[in-house]
């Protein structure tokens, strides 16, 4: 292909296209660590709840019937898409890391859980880059962060939780989602440290994309064009 | 050290050597990162994910190109899900009022315009695939063929790409050249 080149002037102004920055070495490297510590921890056994975790749970009303509710709706949804359609299990190809190893919990429930995952890492994306550009201290996070805190407490209170991994999980997102779901307009630089600091704390948004699949661009696969 | 060295000790755990191969990797991956994010933060996370992908899937990585591509590929595909991902929810516009725009923009200015300014814009605006491959190659100075490894395609269609992209580019500051 008989291809000309930019022009030298076109070719400077193409070098300061997003300019990177110094490389934050030390910043990425100790959430790299974080991240892979937190996704290492010891399979067995349950991890020990928090204790912010324990009083937000302890607070909320029984939920039973409604887990059962939303249980029967998943099953009878599923139920119906396998009556309906074509056997296809690219589900279980899909899976994420940490919701395919989760034992005796049913498909529909792991299939709720990469949603919901899915879901908090949108949110938690989008809520940070608020904060940084200066916005997210007037509450308006607060219903979408409640929305996503209930559909958590149900996952955790899910068979989908008895993944030890995954449960860590929901238990470091409840804290933060529930941090959100608190912001006071009238103290709300010093919730969003609080929160931010919990975010890079407990690296929560680079475990939620670990465990969320990639959308079709896995590093098996890494044709992206 | 080479890689297959350091591949190996890290492997077998040492962690003298995952920082060597993160020193190794992390500038070169960032500025990429950075490139085709504009946004420091996300820059941040999707290198952070690319290691962390990195290191998990390091037993699986074959050899068949140099470390430093696959890591590459691995970033690249980060970004460009992650990048996918926000932009399917701002089109989605969900509720979530106190978010800023959250894809790098330009302001488009239509007195005195800027080259550079301009230039940005119309990168912004090409196909993905264009925009990935121009920056890859005129802007951070890949080969075609590290680009056709890390994109899983022929060389010949990073050309190609290349080619159009830069096409789109010229007609898109056809006025200012002819200022």
């Amino acid at each position: 292909m008989d291809d000309e080149p930019l022009s030298p002037e076109l070719r400077d102004a193409a070098e300061a296209y997003h300019l990177p920055p110094d490389t934050p070495r030390e910043e990425m490297w100790q959430r790299i660590q974080a991240a892979r510590q937190a996704g290492a921890q010891p399979g067995g056994g349950e991890a020990p709840m928090p204790p912010q975790v324990r009083t937000l749970r302890a607070r909320q009303p029984a939920r039973l019937p409604l887990w059962l509710g939303i249980a029967a709706a998943l099953a009878l949804a599923f139920g119906l898409g396998r009556v309906s359609s074509r056997p296809d299990t690219r589900w279980a190809a899909d899976a994420p890391r940490a919701v395919a190893g989760a034992s005796g919990g049913s498909v529909a429930f792991r299939v709720a859980a990469v949603e919901h995952l899915g879901q908090a890492e949108s949110f938690l994306t989008l809520f940070r880059a608020s904060v940084r550009s200066g916005a997210g201290r007037d509450g308006l996070a607060a219903p979408t962060a409640r929305q996503l805190l209930a559909t958590n407490r149900l996952m955790l209170d899910s068979p989908a939780s008895a993944d030890p991994q995954l449960r860590l999980l929901l238990q470091d997102l409840e804290l933060v989602l529930a941090g959100i779901a608190q912001i006071s307009p009238a103290r709300g630089s010093e919730d969003l440290d609080i929160i931010t600091n919990d975010l890079d704390r407990s690296a929560v948004l680079l475990r939620l994309r670990a465990a969320v699949p990639a959308g079709g661009g896995s590093p098996a696969r890494p044709g992206v064009l | 050290m080479d890689d297959r060295t350091l591949i190996a000790r890290v492997l077998a755990g040492d962690p003298t050597a995952e920082r060597a191969l993160y020193d190794a990797h992390v500038d070169r991956v960032f500025r990429l990162v950075y490139r085709l994010a504009g946004d420091r933060d996300r820059a941040q996370d999707y290198t952070q994910e690319a290691f962390i992908r990195a290191f998990a899937k390091l037993a699986e990585f074959r050899g068949e190109a140099a470390l430093s591509t696959w890591i590459c590929s691995i970033a690249v595909s980060v970004a460009l899900n992650g990048l996918r991902k926000v932009k399917r929810l701002r089109n989605r516009e969900v509720e979530l009022d106190v978010v800023e725009p959250v894809l790098p923009t330009v302001t488009r200015s239509t007195a005195d315009p800027d080259l550079k300014q301009r230039l940005a814009q119309a990168i912004d605006d090409l196909p993905e695939g264009y925009r990935t491959v121009f920056v890859m190659h005129d802007v951070e100075g890949y080969t075609h063929e590290e680009i056709g490894r890390a994109l899983g395609v022929q060389s010949g269609t990073s050309k190609a790409q290349l080619f159009r992209a830069r096409a789109k580019l010229r007609t898109a500051l056809a006025d200012f050249a002819r200022d």
